[in-house]
């Protein structure tokens, strides 16, 4: 009889433990964001504040795995594979149109669903206040003289900053000397140190410093001019027609059923419009940037073409 | 300085509050556990627990996680010493003697006098950042590309013989080390080296899994290769009144706590690992300080206590340049600069103007966390001398067990496992032929950085050799190497020529 009942306690137990998984409405577990990046970086603070945010929106947690290696092929790999059911995203970010042009991976943008863009943050070049160029048109004038002679520090070869330096030497008919350095806070601690001329970076890297007088921005490639730097003018502004930045958002597997990515959509959409997020963004001067599906689905393809034309043009 | 004190007073007041006590309290414990786990490192702990402070003002935030920070410098060193398993990078050296000494049934002490040295040298890294911190972060700027090629090679001649067995063994080890560290994508190229088209070896191989590989996994076979009697036997019993370190075990480590805390001060300054350096570097200043050098690696009191204290100042040194220059010159110190970001504090060169409560009350918290830390660990400390009791066929598994998870907890990946357990089987095979695990993890560490900081100072040069000698701070560090691989040389002619006039 024991034995009967313990039989029918463990088979209930079974059910009761399938049954979430029989269920039809989505979310029933907790949803996981893979970040290809180490904990602590501008990815992942992001998206651990935003998960905060999100998850009373989306009715369960929202979970943040660092899944690093690879160069971000790690975290894309497994993410490409999970199932498509929703409950497995990752973070797109630029280099994830990037990668696939520099070494083989099993992925591209086009594996992946889009579900949302957050941020979108622009490209810049930071000198030292004391650099002899007081403006853009002198710092692009001496380096028409002088070709490949001003160093730019980025954060990385092929790199987001590397590329959209590479981009703005196209569209400002000049060539810089390209360092190398792992990552924006090294290349910006060169640049006050004047062991190189000029950083490409993307906020919030920098931004103390300019706001302590040490440096100065001479490029900005945003559409619009810094709500705290109201009197740098954009490139643009200047008559060159260049805009570039870095853009980071949400995607999921392949084949990802359309009303999960609505209601995953809808759910971080408000996890973002949360005035507890728009503070921690505002706070981290990070640039939000709502783009939905399609939008950012569109964004994702125009950058792959662009990234694969810089990558051939690096690579010679 | 007098306005620094008054700060500091002043700091001591906001630290001392009851709920900021509790947070620091808090994450003391919680990095004295992430520090005795292996693998799992104040990096993922701190990481973890960011989301948790979301809902605190962000000096108590700060107060928590860099109580995490120094808790798992205290904690590290508990498995290096009892079972050979480093329990984060910056306690590779202290397995050395420190193992050595629980071996022979002196955990007692060695556990103790890292309490002991820890706080003594967080207490001066303490009062270095408070005093030093403005003109120490500009004097970091001086170091580009080509001051750090030649401070690493400098680093990499001095520090890679550290244990002064076999100089060719040694050098034999480092290179395997460089060769190790050139696997991943090339850092200036961007193409993938020695890869195989593997896409889990284009970040490279992670140094925790070769620390934990060749130490812990290494020691666990070689246990298990002796005979099986010996596996029966239990290693020995401490009897309690040594279980703390006597008067002349003080003594002792006076000299190498003071040294070790000033030397990893200074090597904390410098970008990189900073930590691990500032432990190879005390644990070679005392073997050549030491009247008895022949005691190192046979279980020294002095090879524990010199590097385990530089580790903790380094790690105050750490905060330095992420509080005056906004700038993190290190994995540990990049999550803090998160942390802030997240809070709305943006480090950087205002910080200690704009936000005076938060950067005098973390300090002064600090100070309260390394004696809260002290309280904490002496008392434990026989209570993990204790471990050593558990007979070793039931031991050795547990710390492969140890080993497995704490890897994977690293970087969630099932690939460095297979990693780890594959170095495992390297540090069998180096221990069974007496090749030094050191000389290769430090050449891990550095060679990767040297090779950077080489084409850097070339690319900015276009290739002119001369920026290496041209530079004043670079040509020091490449005249001390030349001096320090010439002197014995030197030495041993004047011996040779003395004898010969007699």
């Amino acid at each position: 009889m024991l034995r009967k009942i313990i039989i029918g306690l463990s088979l209930a137990l079974v059910l009761f433990m399938c049954a979430p998984i029989q269920a039809a409405e989505f979310p029933t577990k907790e949803v996981q964001i893979i970040i290809p990046w180490s904990a602590g970086g501008a990815t992942d603070l992001i998206f651990r504040a935003l998960g905060a945010t999100t998850g009373k929106y989306l009715g369960e947690a929202v979970v943040i795995v660092n899944r690093t290696g690879g160069a971000g092929a790690v975290g894309y790999t497994e993410a490409m594979q999970a199932k498509p059911d929703g409950y497995t995203l990752v973070s797109a970010i630029t280099p994830l149109t990037i990668l696939p042009h520099r070494v083989k991976t099993a992925y591209t943008y086009a594996s992946f669903e889009p579900i949302i863009n957050v941020v979108k943050d622009p490209g810049m070049f930071l000198v030292r206040s004391d650099a002899p160029w007081k403006s853009l048109e002198e710092f692009l004038g001496y380096a028409k003289k002088n070709p490949e002679m001003i160093t730019v520090g980025n954060s990385g070869t092929g790199g987001g900053v590397h590329l959209i330096a590479l981009a703005f030497e196209d569209a400002a008919g000049v060539t810089f000397n390209h360092i190398p350095f792992a990552g924006g806070g090294p290349s910006v601690t060169a640049l006050l140190g004047g062991h190189i001329n000029a950083v490409s970076v993307s906020p919030p890297e920098g931004i103390e410093h300019v706001k302590a007088g040490k440096l100065k921005i001479i490029a900005l490639f945003s559409e619009e001019r810094f709500e705290m730097f109201p009197d740098v003018q954009t490139v643009k502004e200047q008559g060159i027609d260049f805009v570039m930045g870095q853009w980071r958002g949400l995607v999921s597997s392949k084949g990802t059923p359309p009303d999960v990515v609505n209601i995953l959509h809808d759910a971080f959409k408000k996890g973002m419009e949360d005035p507890v997020f728009q503070k921690n963004a505002k706070d981290m001067a990070i640039n939000l940037h709502y783009l939905g599906p399609e939008a950012f689905g569109k964004l994702m393809a125009r950058e792959h073409e662009l990234f694969g034309k810089l990558i051939q043009k690096m690579k010679k | 300085m007098f306005e620094s004190l008054q700060h500091l007073i002043t700091g001591f007041t906001i630290a001392a509050t009851v709920h900021n006590l509790l947070y620091c309290l808090i994450g003391c414990i919680v990095g004295t556990l992430i520090g005795v786990l292996p693998g799992l490192g104040p990096i993922a702990g701190i990481a973890l627990l960011i989301p948790a402070t979301f809902g605190l003002n962000p000096t108590s935030a700060i107060i928590m996680l860099a109580g995490i920070y120094y808790g798992a410098m205290y904690g590290g060193s508990t498995t290096s010493i009892l079972l050979n398993v480093p329990g984060e990078t910056a306690s590779v050296i202290t397995c050395i003697d420190g193992y050595q000494m629980a071996q022979k049934g002196r955990a007692g002490p060695a556990l103790a006098i890292v309490a002991i040295g820890s706080f003594i040298a967080g207490t001066i890294g303490i009062f270095g950042l408070v005093f030093l911190a403005p003109p120490l972060a500009e004097a970091a700027l001086a170091f580009g590309p080509p001051e750090y090629f030649s401070l690493m090679v400098f680093g990499f001649i001095v520090l890679s013989n550290v244990t002064g067995k076999s100089f060719l063994k040694s050098l034999m080890m480092a290179i395997v080390g460089l060769i190790i560290g050139a696997i991943g994508l090339d850092p200036v190229s961007g193409d993938a080296r020695f890869t195989y088209g593997s896409i889990s070896l284009l970040g490279g191989i992670e140094f925790v899994a070769v620390a934990i590989g060749v130490f812990g996994i290494g020691e666990v076979l070689v246990n298990v290769n002796q005979p099986s009697e010996l596996l029966d036997q239990k290693v020995l019993r401490p009897r309690l009144r040594e279980l703390y370190p006597s008067l002349q075990d003080l003594k002792k480590s006076v000299g190498p706590i003071l040294r070790g805390a000033v030397s990893g001060f200074g090597i904390g300054l410098v970008p990189g690992p900073a930590p691990v350096i500032a432990t190879y570097a005390s644990y070679m200043i005392e073997k050549k300080v030491s009247k008895h050098p022949e005691e190192f690696g046979k279980g020294a009191i002095e090879g524990v206590a010199g590097p385990e204290s530089a580790n903790n100042s380094a790690c105050q040194a750490a905060f330095i340049p992420l509080f005056v220059l906004g700038i993190p010159f290190g994995p540990v110190t990049a999550i803090f600069l998160g942390a802030l970001l997240i809070h709305g504090v943006s480090p950087g060169p205002l910080m200690i103007s704009q936000h005076p409560d938060l950067f005098w009350g973390v300090i002064a918290s600090m100070y309260i966390g390394n004696f809260i830390l002290l309280i904490l660990n002496l008392p434990f400390v026989p209570l993990f001398a204790n471990i050593l009791r558990i007979p070793k066929k039931i031991l050795l598994p547990l710390v492969i067990l140890f080993c497995i998870t704490g890897m994977y907890s690293v970087n969630n990946s099932v690939f460095d496992i297979w990693m780890m357990l594959l170095f495992g089987a390297m540090g069998f095979l180096m221990r069974k032929w007496a090749y030094e695990g050191a000389p290769l993890l430090l050449a891990l560490v550095l060679g990767p950085k040297m090779e950077v900081a080489f084409r850097q100072s070339l690319m900015i040069s276009h290739g002119d050799f001369g920026v290496f000698v041209n530079r004043p701070i670079s040509m020091a560090f490449l005249l001390a190497t030349a001096i320090f691989l010439i002197f014995p040389g030197v030495r041993f002619i004047f011996k040779q020529l003395k004898k010969g006039g007699i």
